[in-house]
């Protein structure tokens, strides 16, 4: 129902909009929520509880609680009483079905009490074992509460992310949070103020005092303060917060924080607390004040602190007839509330408080009564009260997660009857009720001091801010100390059997579920929370974080400062996972010869942080082309690193177990690299250039870690040494194949004879205009020059190179049939065909280490050790007699029992046969030796080989 | 000289004209660039109307390839260093962390005590890569000179929105009151190495691996279409450069 024009409303009576709600057609005003435009139309109900799919209502009014999750044009977790109407926009209800009015899941509040109590689906569905996967499908289905979208371009929105650095941040944007912002900006901070509603200004917009509140609003931008409004604070994260809006998380660091986060208002716990019509009190004015709208047509109210009663007043004023307020202290603080309560003709019910709400489908009475120590009413007092609204302040909770994230403790305040964070960590100030600066005077005080302080403490302002920073101490010191709370009984009941009392309104958690896990032995609360679930749903355990602690502590008879907290965690507030993801970019590298491949239609895969030509769509017939004609193949991805400097060939043979200081110039040897450990870690070549600089190359996906490995060591050794790392500036070709002397030559003036351009030597000269470091090698066992060019000609001197090949039958190819060529050769691939253990000797590399170099090196001393021992298995080469290629990673074995296991495996076209290479026992790393493959539950027998299949001498590589 | 075969000043004439690209230069294309052949390099001059990339740059964003623009890296004692930087510049130059300082119409960039980005001038740095190549045995003898042209990529980010664009892919701090024009922020631009030149008011030189060219302009794309940005010519940027004497792109 409507009330009269509100002063502070944000709704625009003189308009209308339409949206829909499961199919109906509902009217609101510009400003509404979902929630106020439905609850005018009297619908109560708005969602199917969790667990138990029982009905719920509206509970908080601020877009904190779950009851109001629903799906809002196929965005499934949106809150109606946060979520704006639009014209148009399409509800619906989740967690229920058939429909929300008739859900069959209601069937296991009804009758599956017995069968579900806390941690359920470890007791009761674990029997008969072979039933357990009907048992999850069916949970699994039923667990959760809405549903994505099917279709991943249906549930695709877009996601920001915005990095923010200032001076300030202030989180809250309540009057105390407003006042520091202000403060901060008007001392010379760039101040940025987060407030997670969806306009700034807390409790004075509620309050009477919009005006004001709107007016700091406008301050605070006039001073400079960028604020963001709708914008909730996930965490705090060594000082990174992020914020998230709309669809925008904002990364803000900030040299000081300040926290004005508030408080959160409490539930009670009685029987049925859950129906429809029970509400925080807080929240049925601000229905009333922000949106016009009554909660009910008769009102009980449940108070512990003036507050309640204020709020009672307040429903009062706007036109809400309220039965009356059950006060559960013996005397309101203020006799001026009491006063007006008793002029407004409502009845003020004092030392009582709600035993039970009764009704079918909502709230249609509500029993009143004193209560003992235990929380049973006492004989005599108890009290009836027809009405469709219960609205309940049990009490305030400071929010004080982000302060517990940014380090400060939580103490629990005999005196508050609340938990407060103790002392804040560095840059981290707090204001307003979150530090128990509860009156809007006190908050403002604080919020001006929070502000001051900051600015000061960043260097920012001189005497004038000190000076302010004094008047606002004062100010706060005279604002006076919060009011008096009453501590609200674990559960408050009638005494009488029936009705769940609900502790957390999210999981379905009931007072009696917290006293069976207590029972069970999960007596500290961070066991209860993850036996129970409490405190883990949509609010973040915001209204049930105190009253879960009461519980356990009344089971376990421990004071509620020996309970404690559980330990605060982000979000703060529930985030879509998208929000997290951020755009969907991969930083991935791309040689400069990359368009060329997607011309040639080539298929491409990730290696490393590359984005590769896999192949052209005929692996074999290119590694065919290699042995026949030439082929073309891209290794721009290699890792490339200058190393120059006096002490270059020094530093190398220090990183090396073999010797590079007596390369000559343009000569190129093959390195391999090594751990303190002796362990293969990389490998390359290593190109002398001139008598002080060297070009290394590395794996493609080891580049970054073998350029940290030598800067690191540089750093330790202090040799006259400089690092460049190329690897992006340099793009290389490698022309293999019987016909590539003869097609590089038509592009050079290079003499590319085998006498002129032997095997393991370099020449710069230009290729097709384009300067080059050419380098004779051969991973791929044929002739073959590697080309290192500058990147920006990739696609030039690619082009030239196809065009000059063509009339011989070049093709271009990828890593799938470079991986064919290398292993006919047993080249190995680190990181493929060896891992963290493989020493080079038992890789088939012994002629590597160099012992009997005079220096010491990386690896030497394990080294050594390692060549007084026979190693436990060896890298070999192996044929399959049935052609049948074994899968890399199958497993050499020995009597039925692992021994080894199959690396690389190829059927090699040229040969006509299946190759690969593989761990096995020492004693088998023979030629001829048999081994067997266990390969997907078969044995397949392979015959090993210690030498390449394809020119064993290497006399094609040479030629 | 053994490092030649990293610097494209060492292409020569043949048949073909040996073209330089961009690692941009598919992406720029696809956006509708016009190029042109220029010192060697296909450059993207213009996209079609001179007058909306200017608009773009003066009132929202415009982002401009400017891998082609010579890069040199020098490393060396740091004493060798600030002494070869402050003839070149003609006054006293910072060591690491003092921000950059012009060179004519190029860039004195420390990344650390004992290595230095050049940024050439972008109209053709012929003269200050041999000015260099001509002071580094004398006052750096025990330097190294790299020519970085085709490793490093680069995109200018200019227009009143450039900062709020570069937020949404990086976290340096380029607020006004923490990054004057000249300075430069060595770090990650779009989660990969890199760094950020403040060179000119509300203009911001981006440089990075040049493999991630087609990942930084989708990035740099994506952030600035949302606030009305569009690529632009290097045509628009020397223009503005000389409308404005250079003031656009130096303190």
């Amino acid at each position: 129902m409507r009330l009269a024009q509100q002063p502070g409303e944000r709704i625009d009576r003189s308009r209308r909009i339409k949206f829909s709600f499961d199919g109906r057609s509902v009217e609101a005003h510009p400003g509404d929520t979902i929630a106020s435009a439905l609850l005018a139309g009297e619908q109560r109900v708005l969602s199917r509880s969790f667990k138990y799919h029982r009905p719920r209502g509206e509970l908080c009014f601020s877009g904190r609680c779950a009851h109001s999750m629903m799906d809002v044009d196929g965005w499934p977790g949106a809150r109606a009483c946060s979520e704006l109407v639009r014209e148009g926009l399409r509800v619906q209800h989740i967690n229920a079905w058939p429909s929300l009015r008739f859900d069959v899941m209601r069937a296991t509040d009804l009758f599956g009490g017995p069968f579900t109590p806390p941690g359920f689906y470890y007791k009761t569905f674990i029997r008969p074992r072979r039933l357990w996967p009907v048992y999850e499908k069916v949970l699994r289905n039923a667990a959760g509460l809405a549903r994505l979208r099917p279709a991943q371009d249906e549930r695709e929105w877009r996601t920001e992310y915005r990095r923010r650095h200032c001076d300030v941040l202030v989180i809250g944007g309540g009057v105390a949070g407003l006042q520091a912002a202000i403060a901060a900006a008007r001392s010379g901070a760039d101040v940025v103020l987060a407030d997670e509603d969806l306009e700034p200004g807390g409790r004075l917009l509620v309050e009477g005092a919009h005006e004001e509140a709107r007016d700091l609003v406008r301050t605070a931008r006039e001073a400079g303060v960028e604020v963001l409004e709708g914008a909730a604070a996930l965490g705090f994260f060594d000082g990174l917060v992020p914020v998230w809006q709309g669809s925008t998380l904002h990364q803000v660091r900030a040299a000081r924080h300040i926290a004005a986060t508030g408080t959160v208002e409490q539930s009670l716990v009685f029987p049925d607390n859950d129906l429809p019509g029970v509400m925080l009190s807080g929240g049925a004015r601000r229905a009333a004040a922000l949106y016009g709208v009554a909660p009910g047509a008769a009102v009980l109210v449940a108070a512990t602190s003036d507050s309640g009663l204020d709020d009672a007043l307040a429903l009062y004023r706007a036109g809400v007839r309220v039965v009356a307020v059950a006060d559960l202290r013996d005397a309101p603080d203020s006799a001026d509330l009491a006063q007006q309560l008793g002029a407004a003709g409502i009845e003020l019910i004092s030392g009582s408080t709600v035993v039970r709400a009764a009704g079918r489908g909502g709230v249609s009475e509500a029993v009143t009564a004193r209560v003992d120590e235990r929380g049973v009413a006492r004989s005599g007092t108890t009290k009836r009260h027809e009405c469709d609204v219960i609205a309940v302040g049990g009490g305030e909770v400071p929010a004080s997660s982000l302060l517990l994230q940014a380090g400060a403790h939580a103490t629990y305040d005999e005196r508050s009857g609340r938990f407060v964070a103790g002392e804040l960590p560095p840059s981290v100030h707090a204001a307003g009720s979150v530090v128990g600066h509860e009156s809007a005077a006190a908050a403002a005080a604080s919020g001006s001091v929070a502000g001051l302080e900051a600015a000061l403490a960043l260097g920012i302002g001189g005497s004038e801010v000190e000076q302010q920073l004094a008047e606002a101490r004062e100010r706060l010191v005279a604002a006076g100390g919060p009011g008096r709370v009453a501590v609200a009984p674990a559960l408050a009941t009638d005494g009488r059997r029936g009705g769940k009392a609900f502790v957390d309104l999210d999981e379905d958690v009931t007072a009696k579920d917290i006293a069976y896990a207590v029972d069970e032995g999960f007596s500290s609360i961070e066991l209860a929370k993850r036996y129970t679930t409490v405190t883990m749903g949509p609010s973040q355990g915001r209204f049930s974080q105190l009253p879960s602690a009461r519980l356990i502590a009344k089971a376990t008879g421990l004071s509620l400062g020996e309970i404690g907290m559980t330990t605060a965690r982000p979000p703060w507030v529930t985030v879509p996972l998208g929000a997290l993801a951020g755009r969907p970019f991969e930083p991935a590298k791309r040689s400069s010869i990359h368009g060329c491949h997607r011309d040639l239609g080539a298929t491409v895969r990730w290696a490393g942080d590359w984005r590769r030509a896999y192949d052209y769509g005929d692996p074999q017939g290119e590694a065919l082309a290699v042995q026949q004609t030439a082929g073309l193949i891209d290794v721009s991805t290699l890792g490339k690193l200058i190393v120059a400097g006096p002490d270059a060939g020094a530093f190398l043979d220090r990183l090396y177990p073999n010797r590079l200081s007596n390369l000559a110039p343009n000569r190129i040897r093959y390195g391999v690299l090594t751990s303190e450990a002796g362990r293969i870690t990389d490998d390359g070549t290593v190109c002398r250039l001139d008598e002080n600089s060297f070009l290394v190359t590395t794996t493609s996906s080891g580049a970054g870690a073998v350029e940290q490995w030598f800067s690191w060591w540089l750093a330790t050794w202090d040799m006259d040494v400089r690092l460049t790392d190329v690897t992006q500036g340099l793009a290389a070709v490698n022309l293999a194949g019987p016909k590539a002397r003869e097609i590089l030559s038509s592009l050079t003036d290079l003499d590319c004879s085998a006498e002129g351009f032997p095997y393991l030597h370099a020449r710069q000269g230009t290729v097709a205009g384009v300067p080059c470091l050419a380098m004779r090698i051969g991973f791929v066992g044929e002739v073959g020059y590697e080309l290192h060019f500058p990147a920006a000609y990739g696609e030039h001197l690619w082009g030239a190179i196809m065009e000059a090949g063509r009339e011989h039958g070049i093709r271009p190819f990828g890593m799938e049939p470079q991986r064919i060529l290398r292993l006919q050769k047993l080249h190995v691939i680190v990181g493929q065909d060896t891992d963290s253990e493989s020493l080079p000797a038992a890789a088939g590399m012994p002629w590597i280490v160099k012992l009997d170099k005079e220096e010491d090196f990386i690896g030497r001393w394990a080294l050594e050790l390692a060549a007084d021992r026979v190693p436990e298995s060896k890298l070999v080469g192996f044929t399959t007699a049935n052609g049948h290629v074994p899968t890399e990673g199958a497993v050499i074995v020995r009597d039925g029992v692992a021994a080894g296991q199959v690396t690389s495996s190829r059927y090699a076209p040229k040969l006509d046969r299946v190759i690969g290479m593989a761990w096995v026992p020492t004693d088998l790393a023979v030629d001829d030796a048999q081994v067997q493959i266990s390969d997907a539950g078969r044995i397949l027998e392979a015959r090993v080989t210690t030498r390449p299949f394809y020119d064993p001498e290497g006399e094609v590589l040479r030629s | 000289m053994s490092l030649a075969f990293l610097s494209t000043q060492g292409a020569v004439e043949g048949v073909v004209a040996p073209l330089a690209s961009s690692p941009m230069e598919r992406v720029a294309r696809a956006a509708g660039a016009q190029f042109v052949f220029r010192a060697g390099w296909n450059v993207a001059a213009s996209y079609g109307s001179a007058q909306r990339e200017r608009e773009a740059c003066a009132e929202a964003v415009g982002w401009v390839d400017l891998s082609h623009v010579g890069k040199l890296e020098v490393q060396g004692a740091p004493d060798q260093l600030v002494a070869l930087g402050s003839e070149l510049a003609g006054r006293e130059v910072a060591a690491a962390g003092g921000g950059a300082t012009p060179i004519g119409s190029g860039w004195w960039c420390p990344m650390a005590a004992t290595r230095v980005l050049v940024l050439l001038p972008p109209g053709g740095g012929d003269e200050l890569r041999e000015t260099i190549a001509e002071a580094l045995p004398r006052l750096a003898p025990s330097a190294s000179l790299v020519d970085l042209t085709s490793a490093l990529a680069s995109l200018v980010i200019v227009g009143p929105r450039a900062r709020e664009v570069i937020a949404r892919f990086c976290a340096l701090d380029l607020r006004p009151a923490a990054s004057q024009v000249g300075s430069f922020h060595p770090g990650s631009v779009a989660r990969t190495p890199g760094g950020i030149l403040h060179e000119g008011p509300d203009r911001f030189r981006l440089l990075f691996g040049s493999a991630l060219g087609e990942y930084l302009w989708t990035v740099v794309a994506d952030a600035a279409e949302q606030f009305g940005g569009r690529p632009v010519g290097d045509e628009v940027l020397m223009e503005i450069d000389r409308e404005t004497d250079g003031t656009s792109a130096h303190a």
